[in-house]
């Protein structure tokens, strides 16, 4: 029988991580006004999938994934291709990192992977910005500290997530998924 | 490659995309600061009043320390809608006199091809929460508590120009 490249185990923790996302997009919400913020739970858990799923690309699906759950259910607020887009550019952007770095459970490659995933998405939102013709306006005024913002909660989201791979080890996690296998 | 080797090649990425962000911002805010085709150039990020077709003036970042920050949270997404009254920035070009309660006034954004109409007595009015918010693109949105501007799909965002026609 041909061997898939992710088991359905995999497929189903990946669409459960996608939920996760979506959900967590819409439910946890922080009065911060500021850029990039909610980067500080996804990141976290897409960290958190590029471990637990230990082989390329399973960010990027998840990611995809999340992107398509989220455009039918209307969260955000640039359309749905740029919904899609970012969420499937903060995947990538997390596998690219994970796959150039190693393992997340090293808290500064997963710090390093949750700053590439958010500065993804930001790149996405700035070159639609950029393509559309959106104004320069008030971009003006708040892109830098966009950037910052971006940067400093995908570093944040980084790090609990690689705190969360630490704990699951720690839990036997791993130990169980290997036996599952 | 050794892990440390990787680790400085990811930070200097990381920081030419830092760049590349910063400096195409800086090259498009110099071309924007460039007069078009016309006397009257607006600093770059400014949004162009007209009044009668007449440019009367450039809503700017630098204008909105002038003034007062109202929020309200919207029924539709229960969010927190923060920003400046569309009537306050208006009265900082124009006099109060000069606006009737039916003068009509049309918010739009090219980018979006949207735009909105509404007249200076529903802006006039503190409780309708006619206001700019700003979005997290650092754009500026048109929202309110009118029922005509409260759903997402009727807020007008990234707003690009402001246009006040004869009462």
């Amino acid at each position: 029988m041909k061997e898939h490249y992710f088991s359905t185990f995999q497929l189903i923790l990946m669409a459960l991580f996608a939920a996760l996302i979506v959900v967590a997009k819409i439910a946890l919400k922080l009065p911060l006004q500021l850029p990039g913020h909610s980067g500080m739970f996804w990141m976290a858990i897409l960290v958190v999938s590029s471990r637990v799923i230990p082989k390329p690309g399973a960010a990027s699906i998840v990611g995809l994934t999340s992107g398509l759950l989220a455009a039918f259910l209307g969260v955000g607020d640039f359309g749905a291709l740029d919904t899609v887009l970012s969420y499937t550019m903060a995947g990538i952007g997390t596998d690219v990192t994970v796959l150039f770095l190693g393992s997340p459970e090293n808290l500064f490659v997963a710090t390093l992977a949750g700053i590439f995933g958010n500065l993804s998405k930001f790149l996405v939102k700035w070159g639609i910005g950029l393509v559309s013709g959106a104004p320069l306006g008030f971009v003006a005024l708040g892109l830098a500290r966009s950037l910052i913002s971006y940067i400093v909660f995908g570093a944040l989201g980084g790090l609990l997530g690689g705190l969360t791979l630490i704990a699951l080890r720690k839990a036997g996690f791993f130990t169980y998924l290997e036996e599952k296998r | 490659m050794k892990r440390g080797l990787r680790v400085i090649l990811a930070v200097i990425i990381l920081l030419a995309l830092i760049g590349l962000v910063l400096g195409v911002d800086w090259i498009q805010r110099k071309d924007a600061s460039r007069p078009v085709g016309t006397a009257t150039s607006l600093p770059a990020g400014s949004i162009p009043i007209y009044r009668d077709g007449e440019l009367v003036g450039g809503f700017s970042p630098t204008d909105l320390g002038k003034l007062e920050k109202v929020s309200f949270t919207d029924a539709a997404e229960g969010k927190l809608q923060d920003g400046w009254l569309l009537r306050d920035v208006l009265l900082l070009y124009l006099p109060a006199a000069q606006l009737q309660p039916n003068t009509p006034i049309i918010v739009s954004s090219s980018s979006r091809g949207k735009s909105t109409q509404l007249n200076w007595s529903e802006i006039q009015e503190q409780a309708n929460m006619v206001m700019f918010d700003l979005s997290n693109r650092g754009t500026l949105k048109l929202v309110s508590l009118l029922p005509k501007l409260d759903m997402r799909d009727e807020w007008v965002q990234d707003v690009d120009r402001i246009e006040i026609g004869l009462p």
